[in-house]
Parts: C-alpha cells; sequence; structure tokens
C-alpha cells in the first residue's frame, strides 16, 4: 500500500494518474456505508478521506476516537484485501494542519482527524510520497 | 534559466531569492531588474513595499505593470529579473484585473516563454498556503485554486525549486549556482 500527501491543489492526482493510468478510482466519501476494497490485481487508488470525516463527525457528533478507529479498519481491510488479492492500492491524503487553528469545533475535528489519517496510513504502508507543487519526495 | 523560490510567510525567501538573482547576474552579467507585484493599497502595504525597496539597495531597476506581459517587455535581453511574488500577482489578476484563470495562467505562460526566448535568467518568489485547511468560500478556493496551478506550472518550467524553511534553502529540483 502507497500513500500519497499533499496539500490542495498540489498536483497529487496528476502525479498518480501518470503513474498508474490504468487505475480504478474510488472516493471514500461515495461509500460510507461499505468498505471500498480492491478487485484481485487491480490497482485502486482511494481518495476523499476528508468528505468521509466530514459527513462521519455530522453523523457522530463528539466521538473522536471512535472515527479514528474506524478509519483504521478501513486501513487495515484495504491493506489486507492488497495481500490477498495480489492488488495495489493508493491512497490520497490531503495536508490540512498546517495553517492557523480553525474557529470553529467542526473544523478542529476535522483537522485532527485527518492528520491522525495520514499518520496512521503512514505506519501502515511500504511508500509514502510528499507533493508540493506538482513535485515529489519519497518520506518513507 | 529560471528559478522557483516558495516557503512560508517571513521564511526568508525573499532574501534568499535575491541572493540568488545577484549569483546569477554575478555568472552571466546583464542588468538586475525587479518586477514589482505589489500595489500599496494601505499604509501597512505601502510601508512593507518601501522595506523591501531598502533591503534590496540601489542596484535594482524596479518595473510595475499592470501585466507581467507589459512589464517584460521592458526588460533587455540577457538580464537577470525577479518576480516577487505570485501570492499578488495571483490576487490582482483575479480580483482586480477580473482575469478568468485561463487567461491567468496564459499570461504567466508567456512570460516564461520570454524569459526563455530573452535568455534572461528569471527567478519567481512565492507563498506556500495550501497546507492548511481548505477554503470554505469560493472566492478563496478560485485564488487557492489559480495560484497552485501557478506553482505546479512554474515548478514543471523551471530549472532549479526552492523551498525556504527559516531561512535554508532546501532544493526540489536542479541545484543552486
Amino acid at each position: 500500500m502507497q500513500l500519497v500527501i499533499g496539500g490542495a491543489c498540489a498536483g497529487k492526482r496528476g502525479l498518480v494518474q501518470r503513474w498508474y493510468p490504468h487505475a480504478r478510482w474510488q472516493a471514500q466519501e461515495d461509500a460510507a456505508r461499505q468498505a471500498i476494497l480492491p478487485a484481485p490485481g487491480e490497482t485502486l487508488v482511494v481518495s476523499g478521506w476528508a468528505g468521509w470525516i466530514r459527513a462521519a463527525l455530522a453523523a457522530a457528533p463528539g466521538d473522536d476516537d471512535a472515527l479514528r478507529l474506524a478509519l483504521i479498519e478501513r486501513l487495515d481491510a484495504l491493506r489486507a484485501a492488497e495481500t490477498e488479492s495480489a492488488a495495489e492500492v493508493i491512497l490520497i491524503v490531503e495536508e490540512m494542519g498546517r495553517g492557523i487553528v480553525p474557529m470553529g469545533a467542526e473544523r478542529r475535528r476535522l483537522r485532527d482527524l485527518n492528520g491522525w489519517l495520514a499518520q496512521d496510513a503512514a505506519a501502515r504502508c511500504e511508500r509514502v510520497w510528499y507533493v508540493r507543487h506538482g513535485l515529489y519526495r519519497r518520506l518513507s | 534559466m529560471i528559478a522557483f523560490v516558495s516557503g512560508g510567510a517571513r521564511s526568508g525567501k525573499s532574501a534568499f531569492a535575491e541572493s540568488l538573482v545577484r549569483e546569477y547576474q554575478r555568472q552571466r552579467g546583464g542588468a538586475r531588474y525587479y518586477l514589482a507585484t505589489a500595489m500599496p493599497g494601505d499604509a501597512e502595504m505601502a510601508a512593507r513595499i518601501a522595506r523591501h525597496r531598502v533591503e534590496r539597495g540601489d542596484a535594482w531597476r524596479t518595473l510595475e505593470a499592470a501585466t507581467l506581459d507589459l512589464a517584460l517587455a521592458e526588460v533587455e535581453p540577457a538580464s537577470v529579473l525577479l518576480l516577487d511574488c505570485l501570492t499578488l500577482w495571483a490576487s490582482r489578476v483575479l480580483f482586480e484585473l477580473d482575469l478568468e484563470a485561463s487567461a491567468a495562467l496564459a499570461q504567466l505562460e508567456r512570460a516564461l516563454a520570454k524569459a526563455r526566448t530573452a535568455d534572461m535568467a528569471l527567478v519567481v518568489v512565492s507563498n506556500d498556503i495550501n497546507e492548511g485547511m481548505p477554503p470554505e468560500d469560493d472566492a478563496s478556493w478560485r485564488y487557492l485554486a489559480l495560484l497552485q496551478a501557478a506553482h505546479c506550472r512554474v515548478a514543471a518550467e523551471a530549472d532549479c525549486v526552492v523551498q525556504v524553511v527559516a531561512g535554508l534553502p532546501q532544493v526540489w529540483k536542479g541545484s543552486l549556482p
């Protein structure tokens, strides 16, 4: 499993499209109730994590630990399916933690959960890429 | 030669970019230009522009024009130029000149092409603003999207891309002179 992280409009999608032109793309936010998993042998790009977190925050106010665990379960399921089905999974996560602290509680929680997601994803990925202005570096 | 220098607020990116310009001029010769993108909208901005001008010294020819095309038309071939910075340029073209993003990017594209054909050394400076919380309003999204498209285009074209952190240059592409 690989993680591609970078700020808004940093060029993450363009980079992954160049690397994996035939990959299937799916957004987490479009699959709130069912897990996204790769088919045997396919390359699956999973984006839309912030959208999933926004929707989950609205549905489950106050329990950030449970939401983090739910995200970890999705990451673990993706990694297990990747191994079992000889697939390739690429996660795209947005960096959003480097600005000022948001005024609203919900945006603060989104920022926290997104940061934890990035950490939890990086810990489960063999390769982590940081994208900045269309250029990239391997972080791990 | 095109170089792209960016970093956070008060990261030292302008001072580093100016040192880069001086080094290119030392190696290549030619006149040294400063392409101003800031217009003094209030007293704080006027003071900020004045402070930058004093810090640069007298060895610079300052160009102030509404568009990059007009500014670059005045530059002698084989000159060394500092464009500081793209964040203010993006703000002007989008919110003062009311250009569409495609027209703004075409203007930038012409500037990059002109730098190549006229054998200039162009150093472009900008501010990294895209790693905080995503904007909530449409105008800010338009601005962020235009600026990032400009950053990606300049970074792709540039021979040298540098991120400045606490005054320290981190080279992402190419090498320093």
